[in-house]
């Protein structure tokens, strides 16, 4: 991870001097974070490509802003959020369900499909900005106070938005979870046992 | 320690201190109530990582554009070696000048056979330069080229260890839950006399 920052530095700092390859270097670095992000953000996929290419165009604008290149992966969330909410709130009013399904033949075909389908279905059910804050925390990893920056509100929203999503998803996902084959299907194992 | 204390979610999404970490497992080892929500908690976060990223449909990058990139002036004038490069460049080429438009001497020697000489001369040292050149773009290549691959395989390394990490995870979370659910029936069916 260490030597991963180091180098994104380096190609910040040449691509500030305007080295066009060490840009499409970085980008091809953060593109996939990116696309999924806002791929799961608005539900489209055309969307999250369009947004995708203007958040890079806008990070290359604005590079030399960049203050602490140390950062640079909540500043491009950031435009990310400021994009993708742009056009959320152009598209639909707040709060409404994502139309467009993101198909779980298309994103891990290696697990059981029910459980993929509910997972995408319950991040549907959530509102944009719980969504949000699962999809920095749980995918991108981000800490509490890297969120807070990202979407310009205190810890304390970021927390409670969080936490919410998570009994949410809890109570939509636990029981799921619980009756999809997993590995060794344990639970009916254990029902045959006590019936 | 009361129930209500804990931050079972900061525990869970990893934001919780050292300290944080083992109240927590020290309570949970003595509380079922919270034993349960946190293989509850950890389940809906193992569910939510089974969604895989999509690959980006299409590449994003940006190719040289005179809007955005620094004037040459600009790119020379931040970058202490190229400054340096111009510097000799212009003081060479001031060598050069004072040398063809010194006066000649009275007795100067006959110019066809330095002529030759200094035309065979630059076209043996641009043979040889080429022939550099040919040769480093074709070590560049090839190290591009090994350290892709390199890439490439620990990449696909590391993404096969986290999938059967995270496999493994689900599945002792799904075998916790599954025990506590055969539990439950079994305790059942003592209570109601197997009926």
């Amino acid at each position: 991870m260490i030597f991963r920052e180091v180098e994104d530095r380096d190609l910040i700092a040449r691509a500030r001097r305007g080295n066009v390859d060490a840009y499409n270097l970085l980008v091809s670095r953060w593109e996939k974070k990116i696309f999924n992000y806002l791929l799961r953000l608005t539900g489209n996929r055309e969307d999250a490509l369009d947004l995708s290419q203007d958040v890079f165009l806008k990070a290359y604008q604005n590079l030399a802003r960049l203050d602490d290149v140390d950062r640079f992966s909540s500043w491009l969330f950031r435009i990310a959020h400021n994009e993708a909410y742009s056009l959320l709130r152009k598209n639909r009013p707040e709060g409404e369900l994502v139309g467009d399904v993101v198909t779980a033949e298309s994103s891990g075909r290696l697990f059981p499909i029910e459980l993929t389908l509910a997972v995408d279905s319950a991040l549907k059910r959530l509102s944009d900005d719980q969504r949000e804050a699962v999809l920095l925390k749980v995918y991108q990893g981000f800490k509490f106070d890297e969120m807070a920056e990202i979407l310009s509100c205190p810890v304390s929203t970021v927390k409670s938005r969080l936490y919410t999503a998570l009994d949410l998803l809890k109570q939509t996902l636990a029981p799921v979870s619980a009756s999809a084959r997993g590995p060794k299907n344990v639970l009916n194992e254990n029902l045959r046992g006590v019936e | 320690m009361n129930c209500s204390s804990l931050d079972l979610k900061a525990y869970i999404v990893g934001e919780a201190s050292a300290a944080e970490r083992q109240q927590v497992e020290s309570h949970a080892a003595a509380c079922a109530g919270c034993r349960e929500e946190l293989a509850s908690l950890a389940l809906t976060r193992d569910s939510l990582l089974m969604m895989r990223d999509e690959e980006v449909p299409r590449r994003i990058a940006f190719v040289s554009d005179q809007v955005f990139a620094p004037r040459w002036w600009q790119r020379v004038w931040r970058s202490g070696p190229q400054l340096g490069f111009a510097s000799a460049a212009m003081l060479s080429a001031a060598l050069l000048v004072h040398a063809f438009v010194r006066p000649m001497p009275a007795s100067a020697p006959s110019l066809s056979a330095p002529q030759i000489s200094q035309a065979q001369i630059e076209k043996e040292v641009d043979a040889r330069v080429d022939l550099a050149v040919a040769k480093a773009v074709a070590a560049s290549q090839a190290q591009q080229l090994s350290k892709t691959a390199e890439l490439l395989q620990t990449a696909e390394q590391r993404y096969d260890s986290e999938r059967r990490t995270e496999m493994a995870a689900v599945a002792g979370n799904l075998d916790i839950l599954y025990k506590q659910v055969a539990r439950s029936y079994a305790a059942n069916n003592q209570l109601t006399g197997g009926q």
